[in-house]
């Protein structure tokens, strides 16, 4: 276990602390070990007196917080720890009981100190089963995920140079208000899902810049593979008419009869479900790559555009209720989908006090995100085989992100399924999101950290990167019913926001996109949301300086 | 020498000062020394995640570290300050199940 900087800033001992430590060292931390218990759910407990309930020294009070005093061992509730303390020179750490956590009596505060925590937690691991042997609790070998991030950001080549060198001959052509790229695409019949997730695609930074350098070359592509029909070739041709300056409204007709070829199953003129399509194009973007180079690599190594783009890594631990049994799982995922953190906001609370600062009845990102990562009790219908108890035992799941893509699909699920009536109803909830976002808590080192409690210890996994940090792009917004409604698109180019609402483009200002009812956000990671602003081939003219330039979809 | 074999046991601490456990005390050592306390314990700690009520108290405490500062603080403030609003806001329905999950266990531990 290597210890490294963390991108948690570690409390500085008091001078109560530092004293003690200089004195006793690690002694008193060790001997406390054979204390510690854990127990199945994760959380260490000092449990020294087994036959008798541990009580205060002074008022015999057993309820509430109790604390162990590290050099008697004698045991004293919040009062009159400070008796204690005064009484005998020296005394002046303690251990919480229930949560394994230091207090300095003097200060009357919590203290930390990560060789404490390291000691706890060395003995939690050790506990748990399966703990010492197996690599599930978090604590893996430290070069592995160093190589396997050097390959996910590499490669997308940020070449903006020659893509300048691409759109700027044509630049001159367009006497254009918006930044290049920008362009309405007709509906061909119900094709708003198509559209809106054409409009976010392509301008996704990866995606974009992969067709803006050529990566997929039509012509090369059609002599190797002899086939006629290619998705990469049809978004292709998409990408180089929308930034080919001419701000007509393009119709993608070529592109939607290669996908119902590919997707026989929803060709139809009906309305389809825009996440449906949205998954459905990165499988055969996948295909089509995959066929081109002959390699059948599962997604979690797949170098095509839409694997380096979206695929990240979920991590699933299913915890024996019983035992603390941990297995873990990983799986690769192009996006996430979130449910709705409608929960907190039901009435059955009756009795609780107005709450000072914080709104009720509004769903937020975060609360969707924290309702996707929390440890869920499946239900007693749902019992699951335990390796160490060897029989079937209740069970808590919880998934977390092992590895975060650069471009980040959140799909909010707005379809309730009600069994009792048997039909399907859209949740119209508004939901708040931020346009920058923070994925760290979501991340598998932070949510196997707070599994071990309120520690400091350093673990192998902390990403100290900032690789974490995203930035929205696009919002796919739906109005309407469950079988009749409306997609639109808002992107954000250059700090600007733009509705894409099939032909017709207009900017807009944030507070529309905000109060939008939306249902996939794609953020990228800031890096590369950065870079993208900086390059300055797209100089951006009001639309109010021109007013006679009236260009058809540029409202 | 045969006298001290017959000798009535050492009477420990409690019976000494000749306190009597309380029923109370009585339900509480049953309820630890079968494991039932931890299991309450845990599934208190999901109902009360589960309604909000932990983030809440989450945000009063935010609330109060602002106001006084993050080095002003203690956790002893903290919990002076919580302990009340949180007693308080519990929902009634978290501990009907509760009181349901103790009468369920004092019934069978009593048979």
């Amino acid at each position: 276990m290597c210890a490294r900087n963390s991108i948690y800033t570690t409390p500085k001992p008091c001078k109560h602390l530092a004293d003690y430590k200089l004195r006793h060292g690690f002694n008193t931390y060790y001997s406390i070990r054979i204390c510690l218990k854990t127990t199945p759910n994760g959380r260490t407990r000092v449990a020294k007196h087994t036959t008798k309930i541990p009580r205060c020294s002074f008022c015999d009070r057993y309820q509430g917080r109790l604390y162990f005093c590290l050099m008697c061992s004698s045991l004293w509730c919040p009062t009159h720890i400070l008796l204690h303390t005064q009484s005998e020179k020296g005394h002046e750490v303690a251990i919480d009981m229930n949560r394994s956590e230091l207090y300095c009596c003097l200060c009357c505060d919590q203290v930390y100190d990560p060789d404490f925590d390291k000691v706890v937690v060395c003995n939690q691991v050790k506990d748990l089963p399966g703990g010492s042997k197996s690599k599930t609790n978090g604590f893996e070998a430290c070069g592995e995920r160093s190589s396997k991030r050097k390959r996910l950001d590499s490669g997308i080549g940020l070449d903006l140079k020659k893509s300048k060198l691409l759109v700027s001959m044509r630049d001159r052509r367009a006497k254009s208000c918006y930044p290049l790229g920008l362009r309405g695409l007709n509906n061909l019949g119900s094709t708003c899902f198509m559209n809106s997730v054409l409009q976010a695609l392509l301008h996704a930074p990866p995606l974009r810049n992969y067709f803006l350098n050529d990566r997929h070359n039509s012509i090369q592509c059609r002599k190797r593979s002899g086939e006629k029909l290619c998705l990469l070739c049809d978004i292709d041709a998409i990408s180089s008419a929308m930034f080919s300056g001419d701000r007509t409204p393009y119709t993608p007709a070529h592109f939607l009869y290669s996908w119902w070829q590919h997707s026989s199953n929803l060709a139809s003129y009906e309305e389809q479900d825009a996440h449906e399509f949205f998954i459905s194009v990165l499988d055969g973007i996948h295909e089509m790559e995959s066929k081109i180079r002959n390699s059948g690599k599962d997604d979690g190594d797949c170098q095509c555009i839409a694997h380096r783009a979206f695929s990240g890594l979920l991590r699933s631990d299913v915890t024996c209720i019983s035992c603390g049994f941990t297995s873990t799982t990983y799986d690769p995922c192009v996006d996430i989908s979130l449910n709705m953190d409608t929960s907190n906001l039901s009435s059955s609370n009756a009795n609780k006090p107005i709450k000072p600062d914080e709104k009720t009845g509004a769903s937020t990102l975060s609360g969707c995100l924290n309702l996707f990562t929390r440890a869920e009790r499946l239900g007693s219908d749902q019992k699951l085989h335990c390796q160490n108890c060897q029989e079937l035992r209740d069970s808590s799941k919880q998934l977390s992100i092992r590895r975060l893509p650069l471009v980040l699909c959140l799909h909010i699920k707005r379809v309730e399924h009600s069994l009792v009536r048997k039909i399907s109803r859209k949740i119209n909830q508004y939901m708040q999101f931020p346009f920058s976002l923070d994925m760290t808590p979501y991340l598998s080192s932070s949510i196997v950290r707070s599994k071990f409690g309120n520690r400091i210890f350093t673990f192998e996994y902390d990403n100290s990167n900032s690789s974490a940090a995203y930035e929205i792009f696009a919002v796919i917004a739906h109005s309407g019913m469950l079988e009749s409604g409306h997609y639109v698109t808002y992107l954000r180019l250059k700090n600007q926001w733009y509705k894409c609402d099939d032909a017709w483009i207009s900017e807009v200002d944030e507070g529309i996109v905000r109060a939008s009812q939306c249902y996939m956000l794609f953020y990228v990671q800031k890096l590369l949301y950065n870079e993208a602003i900086e390059d300055s081939s797209f100089v951006h003219i009001s639309p109010r300086r021109d007013p006679f330039d009236s260009t058809a979809g540029c409202s | 020498m045969k006298h001290s074999v017959n000798r009535p046991p050492t009477p420990d601490a409690a019976e000494d000062q000749g306190k009597e456990p309380t029923l109370q005390e009585i339900i509480n050592i049953k309820l630890i020394e079968s494991g039932e306390k931890e299991r309450l314990m845990e599934l208190l700690r999901e109902r009360l995640i589960d309604c909000g009520w932990k983030d809440e108290m989450k945000a009063l405490c935010r609330a109060h570290v602002k106001k006084k500062g993050r080095t002003n603080v203690t956790v002893d403030d903290l919990v002076h300050l919580i302990t009340p609003k949180g007693r308080a806001s519990v929902p009634d329905s978290v501990k009907a199940e509760l009181l349901q999950r103790i009468r369920t266990f004092l019934m069978s531990a009593a048979l």
